[in-house]
């Protein structure tokens, strides 16, 4: 059994797996984080496209975060908005604006990074997890979380699929009244 | 508006149930799929940049990409 996870582990992993596990392991350095949305369900097998990995990283300082930045280009990513560590802060970061780092002289995959934005966010990151399910060593927002955004905020059928996806993975080992709980924190945070 | 039956979210459980019940044989399939579908992507925009036009489109479609404040 062990061999054949090691296996998986070794052979099976595709670009995006590779790619986020890289970036993630230079943001764990410097701040928690959480990988949300799209890849959640793609790293348990959802079989759809995408072309950027959504992070969402504590509030941090500005200092905190142009040491990250700084560590992630020394590794060889850039962002697609600027290089200077103070004008990405400034303005994007601290202004609820995602900024998007890709490897250097690469267009694809993409990471769209954005700070924690309210209560809601912070209970993410406080409660995150790595799903041994997805053979990634990254930490996920909860599988609860994710249901419960995919069905009461983001809506698209995409996203329902996403969820209903997840809900059958993770038949009889999720919290669904944490689901509709964190349901109605949507509705109070984000959608008065 | 397109509309679908019940084959294409049928087709989304099926799928779910094989990744669930088969933990160990589901992932090289996906790698697979989900490389293909980058590489494609990168293959077209190398294809793109091929000509002067073509690079005009690449840098439209990367600035759009990037939200402005």
């Amino acid at each position: 059994m062990l061999d054949i996870c090691m296996e998986r582990k070794v052979f099976d992993k595709n670009i995006l797996d590779k790619f986020t596990e890289e970036f993630a392991k230079i943001v764990e350095r410097h701040c928690k984080y959480i990988i949300v949305s799209g890849f959640v369900a793609i790293a348990h097998g959802r079989t759809r496209g995408t072309e950027d990995i959504d992070m969402i990283i504590e509030r941090i300082s500005k200092l905190t975060f142009t040491n990250l930045h700084l560590d992630l280009v020394k590794a060889g990513f850039e962002c697609m908005q600027s290089d200077n560590a103070e004008t990405l802060y400034e303005d994007y970061l601290t202004k609820n604006i995602s900024i998007r780092y890709v490897k250097n002289g690469q267009i694809l995959p993409e990471l769209e990074m954005k700070l924690a934005k309210d209560g809601l966010d912070e209970m993410q990151i406080k409660t995150r997890k790595k799903l041994p399910l997805t053979g990634l060593d990254v930490y996920f927002s909860s599988i609860e979380m994710n249901i419960a955004f995919k069905e009461e905020l983001l809506k698209s059928q995409k996203d329902m699929e996403d969820a209903k996806h997840l809900r059958i993975i993770y038949e009889g080992k999720i919290d669904k009244v944490l689901i509709e709980k964190i349901k109605e924190m949507i509705k109070e945070l984000r959608l008065r | 508006m397109i509309e679908r039956d019940n084959s294409h979210i049928e087709q989304v459980e099926r799928w779910a149930k094989y990744v669930r019940d088969n933990p160990f044989s589901w992932k090289k399939q996906h790698s697979l799929f989900i490389d293909s579908q980058l590489n494609m992507a990168l293959s077209f925009f190398e294809r793109l940049s091929q000509t002067e036009e073509g690079r005009k489109v690449f840098s439209k479609l990367m600035k759009a990409k990037i939200r402005c404040v």
